[in-house]
């Protein structure tokens, strides 16, 4: 008789990875959430009660303003190319989409100077008709100038969802309307709209997350939330516990966001994934309406990218000799470099979680996994947080037992490490996505029907699974590292000592008063920033056909 | 000896009210092909995965070729089991020609793995360029690179989620003949999985009817359907008849008329006379026959099927060769020349 070992069906090597990667990639979390239950630090009272309210308001007016304006921006634009036929239609499609290449901080900076009384704006005005003003066009350095650069920013999350959900409208579900005498208004208000609702919302949502993210748009308009509120306890306080408390309410804030979307969302799901659907038709118009149209769509893309695109190549004219030299290289070097091994990691860390997931019997595996992937919503001066603590005690630990405290200085806190961790923890979701729909694409028969012919699952996942979702992974890998890129607030809080990125050093020079000079690492974040956005695009074209 | 052995296999999935099999036992002997039939729901695919090694069960032990593959919560696992399987999508690899599909099963320690393979190909009939990749060929044609790639590694067993349903009714009886000539051919035991009756009485030595998780009977074609153990099993190959009909002497009363038969003074209350559609015939002449009125025929192309009503518009269907012509409403004299007896309280 034959002997092989028999192992028990629940284990394999596979669960245990995940567990651990698990374990780790959560931690920052725990963190955040059990210091929640502790006391707060010293400077607590003050913040408390000087502080708090205006960092609640601030946060609150910001979250309800870009809401609103993200709403009104990308839901008309989006039903706009997808319901009518006007000159342009096809290239607004993905031109309304590339300000989310363009960093929010970025953006405020390329606009106070196009505002400002040696902006391109006064000069034309001075020059040609001698109006002169006093100070800056128009003072957007204030709370409703963050909500206006933000909105024009974070848009294009609501018009790519809400596009993508009116193309999924069956076809035979407007006409229905139409045929029982609705108008093309009508019809909006009573059958698209409602029904792309849940998409819609999920679109504010990811907004509203971007929002609480955000550090160097509020920073630079000296506008207080919770984000600005953490860095100056960490940083100017250097009172980690306030700390800590600030970043742990930001995410309860943010939990009940989710909570919130996810039951509007329920179980419905409205849009019909059917293939048989063909998508609606889209309506020729008037003449007086096509220029309406094509005039809302072009008026837009000039305000959220093509007139700050000009001002920061304008500056990169101005400033490119004197800032692109060999340091300036090295910086690109050095950021690509972290950028494309975070996006590497991230992808490694996906394939392992959701190879377990695959292989095991228990439905449990996926709920946990997804635990993983939850980063993305914390804002990353959060995360920053949840980093320190427990690699600070580390360090302490490290120095107390086994070097006995006659050295100062870190070993894994305030380096490249934690930096790294930091994103990962950050960025898990961006390419875990990917790697999973590329998994679901292939399906599981593949899979056995390679163990079956006596191949291990290790060999089985690198012989037959990565092979077939080659571009998934790569697509995860690039995702990640434009995110990575752009990232400002976590990098801030994590970056070793004197360590740039081209994030914070656009960030250093534009708070420095050298906006010029920064354009030349924000064009670089921005170019690179765009090419995953039109790879976006063409994946939500196809699903178009 | 049998090359596989189920014992008491029971298996649940998650938070699921019921078993998807339930206390499921039975063997195949070496070289038979067994089909598993049932409706959808009715534990047979999951059954096929947990001889697969792709699930495992809650309870019950399985052992292949004298060897014990699961017990309690030990297995071995599927990569180590050497059995072959047809997935009901094929689950070619994309990204692999004909020839690397099925030559990924073969062990280099079993010689020349492109010969093998080449060998295999054309056993299943396969005459293609090799070098093709899955998506240049035909449904069938995959069909037959997904069976090569299965039987190449020379498997204990094979193993066949569905393996009709993606065929056209025109090259389903084509197909079923093939595949069961190349099975036979290679000695190979192998069970299927189906929900189509067809399938599995045509193309199975021995057939397994399973219900709610249930095991149902399991025999050759021939006994399930004249003899089948419970209602579920008969009615699964077609409707059956029923009349009711009250037992004497020399035979059985009923509402269409007197059947002579001696059985009949064995029973002592009303019984049920159960037959199939083409176990009774019509007949031109009046006798010592049942009669009725026809109220609908029905035409087949190969056969036809015409309902007969008794005067209190009771209804039993007979099956008739397709060239008889009759005329609605007119009365037609039938008997039975097979039929069970069950009490009917």
């Amino acid at each position: 008789m034959e002997i092989i070992d028999k192992k028990y069906y629940w284990w394999n090597k596979w669960t245990g990875f995940a567990l651990l990667i698990l374990l780790v990639v959560a931690t920052p979390l725990f963190t955040i959430l059990f210091k929640l239950f502790t006391s707060p630090g010293g400077s607590w009272s003050h913040i408390a009660n000087n502080l708090l309210f205006g960092y609640f308001q601030n946060t609150l007016l910001i979250l309800l303003g870009v809401a609103f304006s993200t709403f009104v921006l990308g839901v008309t634009t989006a039903w706009l190319v997808s319901s009518y036929e006007f000159p342009g239609r096809k290239y607004f499609e993905w031109l309304l989409i590339l300000p989310l290449g363009f960093p929010g901080y970025i953006m405020a900076y390329t606009y106070v100077g196009l505002l400002d009384y040696t902006g391109p704006i006064q000069t034309f005005l001075r020059n040609s008709f001698g109006i002169q003003i006093k100070g800056s066009l128009i003072d957007i350095m204030n709370l409703p100038g963050a909500i206006f650069i933000l909105s024009i920013t974070l848009f294009p999350y609501v018009f790519l969802i809400a596009r993508s959900s009116f193309l999924q409208q069956s076809k035979t579900m407007q006409e229905a309307s139409s045929l029982l005498g609705a108008n093309r208004a009508k019809t909006f208000f009573k059958v698209a709209l409602p029904m792309a609702r849940p998409a819609i919302v999920a679109g504010i949502a990811l907004a509203s997350m971007e929002v609480l993210n955000d550090y160097g748009t509020v920073k630079y308009f000296g506008v207080n939330t919770f984000t600005t509120g953490i860095f100056r306890a960490w940083f100017s306080m250097g009172d980690a516990t306030t700390a800590i408390y600030l970043a742990a309410i930001l995410m309860v804030f943010v939990f009940a966001l989710l909570y919130l979307e996810s039951i509007q969302r329920g179980n419905r799901q409205y849009s019909s994934v059917n293939g048989l659907n063909k998508p609606q038709a889209r309506k020729e118009v008037s003449t007086k309406s096509k220029f309406l149209y094509t005039g809302i769509c072009t008026m837009l893309f000039l305000i959220s990218f093509f007139i700050p695109f000009l001002q920061l190549l304008q500056w990169v004219f101005m400033t490119y000799e004197k800032v692109v030299n060999q340091e300036f290289f090295l910086l690109i070097f050095r950021s690509f470099g972290l950028a494309a091994l975070v996006g590497v990691l991230v992808v490694f860390f996906s394939i392992i979680l959701l190879y377990a997931l695959r292989l095991s019997p228990f439905k449990w595996v996926k709920s946990i996994t997804k635990i993983a992937t939850l980063g993305y919503a914390i804002p990353g001066a959060v995360i920053a947080v949840g980093v320190m603590i427990p690699l600070l005690s580390f360090d302490k630990w490290i120095y107390d037992t086994i070097l006995s405290s006659r050295v100062a200085g870190l070993f894994l806190s305030g380096t490249l490490f934690a930096l790294t961790f930091a994103y990962i923890v950050r960025f898990m979701a961006v390419g875990y996505n990917p790697v999973e729909s590329g998994f679901q694409k292939i399906g599981i028969h593949v899979n056995e029907a390679s163990r079956l012919l006596g191949i291990r699952s290790s060999k089985t996942l690198w012989k037959i699974d990565l092979p077939l979702i080659k571009s998934s992974l790569f697509s995860g890998i690039l995702l990640v590292f434009v995110d990575v890129l752009k990232e400002l607030p976590l990098t801030l809080i994590l970056r070793p000592f004197n360590y740039q990125t081209l994030a914070t050093k656009a960030f250093d020079m534009a708070t420095n008063e050298m906006i010029a000079e920064s354009a030349n690492a924000a064009l670089i974040i921005i170019l690179t920033g765009i090419i995953p956005i039109i790879f976006l695009n063409r994946m939500i074209k196809k699903r178009e056909i | 000896m049998p090359i596989l052995s189920l014992q008491h296999i029971n298996k649940k999935y998650g938070q699921a009210k019921d078993f998807a099999v339930n206390d499921i036992s039975f063997n195949v002997t070496e070289g038979e092909i067994l089909a598993l039939v049932g409706e959808s729901g009715s534990g047979k695919t999951t059954l096929l995965r947990l001889i697969a090694g792709l699930e495992h069960p809650d309870q019950g032990s399985i052992s292949l070729s004298g060897q014990v593959i699961v017990e309690g919560k030990k297995t071995v696992p599927a990569h180590a089991r050497k059995v072959g399987m047809v997935f009901q999508d094929y689950a070619l690899f994309p990204h692999l020609t004909i020839l690397e599909n099925v030559m990924f099963g073969i062990q280099k320690s079993k010689g020349n793995r492109a010969q093998i393979a080449k060998e295999t190909l054309q056993l299943v009939g396969l005459n293609e360029d090799f070098n093709k990749y899955p998506h240049q060929l035909s449904g069938g044609q995959q069909q037959r690179v997904a069976l090569a790639r299965a039987i190449a590694p020379n498997p204990r067993i094979l193993l066949m989620d569905e393996p009709f349903s993606n065929l056209d009714a025109m090259l389903k009886d084509q197909v079923r003949e093939e595949i069961r000539q190349i099975i036979k051919k290679t000695g190979i035991t192998a069970i299927f999985v189906t929900h189509d009756t067809k399938d599995a009485l045509s193309t199975a030595d021995r057939v397994a009817i399973l219900h709610k998780g249930f095991l149902q009977q399991i025999d050759i074609p021939k006994v399930l359907y004249e003899n089948p153990i419970n209602p579920y099993v008969a009615n699964f190959f077609g409707k059956r008849n029923e009349i009711l009909a009250t037992p004497s002497e020399d035979g059985f009363y009923t509402s269409f008329g007197f059947i002579a038969d001696v059985e009949a003074k064995n029973y002592k209350a009303a019984v049920k006379l159960l037959f199939r559609p083409e176990h009774g015939e019509v007949v031109q002449r009046k006798g010592q026959q049942l009669s009725g009125k026809i109220v609908k025929v029905s035409y087949f192309g190969s056969h036809q099927l015409v309902k007969i009503s008794d005067d209190e518009g009771f209804r039993v269907t007979i099956r008739t060769n397709p060239g008889r012509v009759f005329d609605e409403s007119e009365r037609a004299f039938f008997y039975l020349w097979k039929y069970d007896i069950e009490e009917a309280f």
